[in-house]
């Protein structure tokens, strides 16, 4: 009996240091690394250990990869509100057909004290002319040669501004457009010091790519990293970043530190923001008006709640009868109950869907041609899908029971039943798959949910191995939409037959060796990069959204936000919303979203 | 030659089955990964790939088969072409040559998804936190659980009728389950305990005050999420194995005896935990992948999750380095309670010494 009582001691004692401990962390907030009036948590952005933090990398982790500012810098960063560039590591850009052009910031400077300079930008670039495994290998399609200018600057006296050329690449792809988003989407790297590394390793970009370049790295951002693990990523602010001064009036980003914590279920990103112990987030939160009362805030106090910026959709496999026939595309989409989608799938985060691939609101507004719509659109309509799905001359074959059986065709041979894939867990998008399933069986069309693996659904993509497939094309923000919207689901030029991989266009449409090959759509995918008359743009437009409302070649659900942006406001406050609008809704890391780090005010220094 | 040391035998003999297991299951771990017809590089291209087109695309592709030792090289390094110009397929075995030959030199290899991280790096950080948080909750879990069953079937009456519907209760609902609702209840009804990670975000790992009390204020409630089944489960396993061993003649025998009880709870109690410990054996071998739901609902570090995306991201190299952790882990627990059932059971020395 008596290692009985030891072990109850013992167990009594582990209880009461917890309960000690969790009475001295409430106390002892003073004891803690990154003071909470300080730090700004915000999260979603980093799933799992953090890999590297090299920008010649592929991927790597935040906020080096995707579109964050907080280290390296774009040359220009894009305004998803207005649809402005705004300056940034260049101060102003110009545009030509031939040409686009920046004048760099001649305050730029790195975090070691050398001047941010034209040779950089060039750097940056042509390495990926020189290894075609850097990330900027892909621009040399559309840029021809880089080349720096020095000018003289009028306002200030004589001092030297450089200018860097972007030479349009006319023989392959001419398209400008593709060049502005460069603009926002490369970050500059500093080039003393990856030559330097690169000398060191004997000129192997490869093993320079494995490098994790996570002590003390020479950014140009406001912020660098500190440490980090599996658990978090800090970043500490520089306060020598050069921006506080030629960009922001000699003020400094409020938080002294950035972390974002590494969360591994989608509850834990729900909890922490009400808790206060998460301050921004961007991930899917259902029924976030629930959340409200809790602090937690988002662009609009009321639905949709985010701002829309592109299009989740249904792909469809073009190749496969019957899907290779539009009318019985469009009878599909006439089945599909849109509002049920919005409401029920989404938690009402999106503006009720209009037709075609250009959205009615935001900077694409003004290519929206109401009367196409009405005209050639097709909404949510079960008798009308019926009368189509009788056009296309397939035939609903229905049970005893009254329920649907299979289909025909027009020779009386049984159809095999058509799946939608789309990955097994993704629970936003399997509620859209029943739904959508629900309303074409209700019409007559023999659909069916085809959940799987997501590392099976990466594969079918590319490939073209699906008859529907569900997919969210383009959805960052960029100076090229809504174009390259329209590229991504309607382009043939890189056509691929079904089993080798095409990485836009997957539902394989308009075939260019097929007779019925339209040419229109592949030459205004060309075109409308290079228009520079407002008029004959908004027409160039309107004629190809005419040929996708009528074609129908994949089946718009729901807009989407581009990131979801959800706050809590209760450690910091002034945070951009509708109502106080001076930055857009990006999760204060992301493009122009970054400038709301000097805005925000922490509740501690309010009271 | 060793019958005169029956012991040492048995423990050769079962060492040497380990060994055949071992080689077994490292075998099966290589191979079932790759049986489907999924491919590593794919998931890495929908992340990479997404603004790139059809061409550029095909060549990182390329360069990640050949980075990843998929594809077959000739000497100069370049990759081997079929006819029609795609890359030809390292086949299975000679990966598997490869990847013996480099787990000898004690080199796990590069994670696909988590490239350029090392499978060593990963799992030397992640597996103390997984070790921290199952190792005491299965051990403690286990004592706390057997000693009250044995109780509980010795003691019988008023305790035994409480306690025995609590435990079939408790031991039937699922981990998640309890995990949640100690969240709801304790970190967001009461608000008393932490719900999230496994330290105060404000902290960096350090050997100070400050950092382990966090750590053990964030402990509790993913301790007992556990803890609580498991001890619940154990317990209803000692007490029918008390029960069957009260009603066997040696038993009936020592009470007419009038050997003390204190002794006989003692006879009753060893010979009932046999089984027992095989049981804590397996739940210690399959600690390493068993947090994964700790993992989740509380987001508390460890390897779990980064073995379940290993699996679901075919990341090879990721999924081996656990699985050769795993089958070590349970070969070596099992090994030690076969070692252990040796020298409490005189029944296996007494089968392997002969007669």
């Amino acid at each position: 009996m008596k290692r009985l009582n030891c072990l109850k001691l013992f167990f009594t004692g582990v209880l009461l240091c917890g309960l000690f401990s969790c009475q001295n962390s409430r106390k002892g907030s003073a004891e803690v690394d990154f003071p909470r009036e300080k730090t700004l948590y915000l999260a979603g952005f980093q799933w799992g250990d953090p890999n590297t933090f090299n920008p010649l990398s592929d991927w790597p982790a935040f906020p080096v990869g995707g579109n964050f500012n907080l280290m390296y810098e774009p040359l220009m960063v894009y305004n998803t509100l207005t649809g402005e560039m705004e300056p940034l590591l260049a101060s102003s850009y110009e545009k030509t057909d031939d040409v686009i052009s920046v004048m760099m910031d001649p305050r730029a400077k790195w975090s070691d004290g050398k001047m941010v300079t034209a040779s950089d930008v060039k750097f940056t670039y042509e390495i990926g002319k020189q290894y075609p495994s850097a990330p900027t290998s892909f621009v040399w399609d559309y840029v021809a040669t880089v080349t720096v200018d020095t000018v003289t600057d009028t306002t200030e006296e004589g001092r030297s501004i450089e200018k860097v050329n972007f030479i349009i690449n006319k023989e392959k792809r001419n398209n400008p457009l593709v060049v502005m988003d460069f603009l926002q989407a490369v970050r500059i790297v500093p080039k003393h010091y990856f030559t330097s590394l690169l000398d060191s390793l004997n000129g192997e970009f490869s093993e320079l790519q494995k490098l994790k370049i996570d002590k003390d790295p020479v950014v140009s951002g406001p912020y660098n990293l500190l440490t980090y693990s599996g658990e978090k990523i800090v970043l500490k602010r520089r306060n020598d970043y050069w921006g506080n001064a030629a960009l922001y009036g000699n003020r400094l980003p409020k938080p002294e530190y950035v972390i974002h914590p590494i969360y591994k279920s989608n509850d834990a990103f729900s909890i922490s923001l009400q808790q206060g112990n998460l301050d921004v987030s961007s991930t899917f939160i259902p029924r976030i008006w629930m959340k409200q009362k809790e602090g937690v805030s988002t662009w609009y106090k009321k639905e949709p709640y985010f701002v829309p910026a592109a299009i989740t959709m249904l792909v469809v496999n073009t190749t496969r009868y019957p899907l290779s026939d539009s009318k019985f595309r469009q009878a599909m989409a006439a089945a599909v109950s849109y509002k049920d989608i919005r409401e029920l799938a989404f938690s009402q985060y999106s503006p009720p869907l209009q037709p075609g691939l250009v959205m009615p609101f935001g900077v694409e507004e003004k290519y929206f041609a109401v009367d196409d719509v009405q005209k050639y659109g097709i909404t949510y309509d079960i008798e009308k899908a019926k009368k189509l799905l009788a056009e296309s001359g397939v035939k609903s074959v229905f049970g005893s029971d009254g329920k649907l059986s299979h289909m025909e065709n027009s020779k009386g041979e049984k159809l095999p039943t058509l799946f939608i894939k789309s990955p097994a867990g993704w629970s936003d998008w399997e509620a859209m798959v029943r739904i959508a399933v629900q309303g074409m069986r209700e019409a007559g069309i023999d659909v069916r949910e085809g959940f799987l693996d997501a590392s099976l659904y990466w594969q079918a993509m590319p490939n073209g191995d699906f008859d529907l497939l569900m997919h969210g094309p383009s959805v960052s923000v960029t100076p090229s939409q809504p174009w390259s919207r329209f590229e991504a689901v309607m382009s043939s030029r890189n056509w691929k037959a079904v089993g080798e991989k095409m990485n836009e266009n997957q539902g394989r449409y308009n075939n260019p060796d097929s007779k019925d090959y339209n040419a229109a759509v592949d030459s205004l995918l060309r075109l409308i990069p290079t228009i520079t008359d407002d008029d004959q743009r908004r027409e160039a437009y309107r004629a190809l959204n005419n040929i996708f409302m009528q074609d129908q070649p994949t089946i718009p659900l729901v807009y989407r936000p581009e990131q979801f942006y959800e706050f809590s406001t209760k450690k910091w406050t002034n945070f951009p919303t509708e109502e106080n609008p001076y930055a857009p809704p990006q999760c204060l890391c992301f493009g122009v979203g970054t400038k709301s780090l000097w805005e925000i005010k922490s509740t501690a220094e309010q009271e | 030659m060793l019958k005169r040391y029956p012991t040492l035998r048995y423990i050769l003999t079962r060492a040497g089955w380990y060994l055949v297991t071992f080689m077994v299951a490292v075998t099966i771990n290589f191979y079932l990964p790759r049986l489907g017809t999924s491919n590593p590089v794919d998931i890495i291209m929908a992340k990479v790939g997404a603004g790139l087109d059809t061409e550029a695309a095909k060549e990182k592709e390329e360069a990640y088969l050949k980075e990843f030792g998929l594809v077959e090289l000739d000497k100069s390094g370049e990759i081997i072409r079929n006819e029609s110009g795609k890359p030809v397929r390292t086949p299975t075995w000679k990966q598997f040559r490869n990847y013996v030959l480099m787990v000898m030199k004690g080199d796990l290899g590069t994670s696909f998804l988590n490239y350029p991280k090392k499978v060593g790096d990963m799992i030397k950080e992640a597996v103390p936190w997984t070790l921290a948080i199952q190792i005491p909750t299965i051990v403690l879990g286990w004592i706390i659980g057997n000693v009250l069953g044995a109780l509980a079937a010795y003691r019988r009456g008023v305790f035994d009728k409480i306690f025995m519907p609590f435990s079939l209760f408790i031991s039937a609902v699922p981990y998640f389950a309890v995990g949640m609702i100690l969240v709801y209840l304790f970190a967001i009804v009461w608000n008393i305990f932490p719900a999230v990670g496994g330290y105060a975000g404000g902290l960096i790992p350090t050997f100070s005050l400050s950092f382990f009390s966090s750590v053990i204020y964030h402990y509790v409630l993913p301790f007992f999420s556990v803890f609580l089944i498991l001890a619940g489960g154990q317990a209803i396993g000692m007490r029918s194995m008390c029960i069957y061993e009260l009603g066997t003649d040696y038993i009936k025998y020592a009470k007419w005896l009038g050997i003390k009880e204190n002794k006989i709870l003692f006879y009753m109690f060893r010979n009932a935990m046999l089984p027992q410990l095989t049981g804590l054996a397996l739940s210690l071998g399959l600690m390493v992948g068993g947090a994964l739901i700790t993992e989740m609902i509380f987001s508390y570090p460890g390897l779990g999750m980064a073995v379940l995306t290993a699996i679901q991201g075919n990341d090879y190299p990721l999924i081996q380095g656990c699985t050769l952790l795993i089958t070590v882990c349970v070969l070596v627990a099992n090994f030690t309670v076969d070692i252990m059932i040796g020298f409490l059971d005189p029944r296996v020395r007494a089968a392997y010494g002969g007669k």
